[in-house]
């Protein structure tokens, strides 16, 4: 019984870890943007499927990690700044309705083009996990990947996004685009290099998201689908555009899950929806929302 | 300096400003005064870049500011204090100041100076620097919001409805402000909107009044 607790527990921190991830970029975007971009499971995926070509590629366990951050890196840079230019750029004046629809059928485009590169073939690649071994916690042998470095990055992620957002001048004029556009632009900000800069950030976390779960995972077509519903779960409990509400959420969803995997499976799919539902009925505006992007 | 040619805005289809010619020369003090609802606001936000023009054109300088965006007009030296203050509440006042003269990318030095001057003006600002801004009184956010558009404004300051909801004494503690900061700067040129002339009247040297969008009169130095 202990040992199912324990074990709940430490899935839990892992998972909690990996929807962090995915789950602050959606938020970032939101809160600037104002725009729920259902393409950003396509930007988990497709940064999963590069991570895990070029940490195939990589030779060593070691190169193999690194080729991870490479990956996301590069989706973030690419994709980030040619979607927001391209596409977002023209319908910010839009109705929000028509945006939703733009990022969903990006979200198929981007599904399709994942199985033309990718194949429909499962893809496993687990050097990176294999790199860093394993470590034995309270009898349970776990890999160190999934139990100290993806929750260890979680938390540098959160503290720097924090940090980045309050203590630097571009973080400051983030905030103060995602709280009041207009205000800031009659500042002298320029609230079209923000959107760009939050979006490519956004683009960037989602895309690092992805190449962090891959090597834990086989990956599969539809594998962004699970991946943008599960983070709007997380993303909505906490409350649009909250960014350290998702990480508090994440863990709740996350440890949600894995106990629910050990006590109660019949209930682990639903689990996260479950506590959306029963938050978003007692609290519209979720856990920590209320008032948009953070504390400005 | 700064000029409205025939400047037609529509919001949602509907026309709101129907050609409005307005001039503010270098140093001038213009006071714009209308009812509720007669286009002042719009006006501002019209000089500002934050609403396309239907029609007409604005220029600074001679220039025309069609294609500029609303940030770069501010580099031009253009400071713009909103009727509803639209303060950052999280960030502290002096976060507020800030902002502006750090968006511009204005050197260290620069920024300082700038802020200098508003503390300068501004004593009680001074003191409430560490202050978040979303616990000031709606005074007190009044004078930060003056604050912060005189942080980019060092050719012209676009005051929207500066003295509406604030108490008599406050009142007469901004038009004091105000009295002292253009005898002081005589380069720089003031744009203020009002309902009521008699607010404006010490320190403006016309008054053009707009009623529907339109410009009703102009009036050079009121009450002399
Ligand atoms: N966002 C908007 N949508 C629809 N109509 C608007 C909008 N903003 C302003 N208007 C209309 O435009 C007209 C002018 O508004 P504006 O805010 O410029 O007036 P104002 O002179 O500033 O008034 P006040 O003294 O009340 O601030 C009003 O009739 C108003 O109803
Ligand atoms: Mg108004």
């Amino acid at each position: 019984m202990e040992l199912l607790l324990l074990l709940a527990l430490l899935d839990g921190l892992a998972y909690a870890a990996q929807l962090f991830m995915v789950a602050v970029g959606l938020t970032l975007v939101f809160g600037v943007l104002k725009i729920l971009n259902v393409a950003h499971g396509s930007l988990f995926a497709i940064g999963a499927y590069s991570a895990s070509t070029l940490a195939a590629l990589a030779g060593t366990p070691w190169l193999s990690l690194l080729a991870l951050a490479l990956a996301a890196l590069a989706v973030g840079a690419i994709a980030g700044p040619s979607i927001e230019r391209g596409l977002l750029a023209r319908i910010y004046d839009k109705e929000q309705v028509l945006q939703l629809l733009l990022t969903f059928a990006l979200f198929m485009i981007l599904e399709d083009v994942q199985k033309l590169v990718w194949g429909v073939q499962p893809v496993f690649e687990d050097a990176p996990v294999r790199a860093l071994g394993p470590v034995v916690v309270g009898g349970i042998v776990y890999t160190a990947y999934q139990l100290i470095l993806l929750p260890g990055l979680a938390v540098v992620c959160l503290l720097f996004l924090v940090w980045f957002l309050r203590r630097t001048v571009t973080g400051r004029m983030i905030l103060a685009v995602a709280h009041d556009r207009e205000a800031a632009e009659a500042i002298g900000i320029d609230s079209r290099r923000i959107y760009l800069l939050a979006f490519t950030i956004g683009a960037g976390l989602a895309a690092l998201g992805g190449a962090l779960a891959a090597p834990t995972t086989s990956l599969v077509p539809g594998v962004g689908v699970q991946t943008i519903v599960l983070s709007f779960a997380v993303v909505a409990t906490a409350g649009l555009g909250q960014i350290e509400g998702a990480a508090a959420t994440a863990l709740l969803v996350g440890l949600g899950r894995s106990f629910a995997v050990y006590f109660a499976p019949e209930l682990e799919v639903v689990v996260p929806y479950l506590l959306m539902v029963i938050v978003l009925v007692l609290r519209p505006s979720g856990l920590f929302g209320g008032r948009e992007l953070r504390r400005i | 300096m700064l000029s409205l040619e025939e400047v037609e805005v529509a919001i949602q289809g509907a026309k709101i400003l129907r050609g409005v010619t307005l001039r503010v020369p270098e140093g001038g003090r213009i006071g714009l005064v209308g009812r509720n609802g007669a286009g002042k606001t719009t006006t501002f936000r019209a000089i500002m870049g934050l609403l396309p023009l239907e029609r007409g054109g604005i220029l600074f300088d001679g220039a025309s500011l069609a294609r500029w965006p609303a940030h770069r007009r501010v580099a031009l030296g253009i400071g713009y204090a909103p009727e509803d203050r639209r303060l950052f509440p999280n960030l502290t006042v002096e976060e507020n100041l800030r902002l502006p003269a750090e968006a511009l990318g204005l050197a260290p030095a620069e920024r300082q100076r700038r802020l200098e001057r508003v503390w300068d003006l501004l004593p009680e600002l001074r003191e409430l620097r560490d202050r978040r801004a979303g616990a000031l009184s709606g005074g007190q956010g009044k004078i930060a919001a003056l604050g912060r558009a005189l942080v980019t404004g060092t050719r012209l300051l676009l005051l929207d409805e500066p003295f509406q909801g604030l108490a008599p004494a406050l009142a007469r503690r901004y038009g004091e402000i105000l009295a002292r900061l253009v005898a002081r700067e005589r380069g720089l040129a003031l744009l203020v909107s009002e309902s009521n002339p008699e607010l404006v009247a010490p320190f403006v040297d016309a008054v053009v009044t707009i009623e529907r969008g339109e410009i009703a009169a102009v009036t050079r130095k009121p009450g002399l």
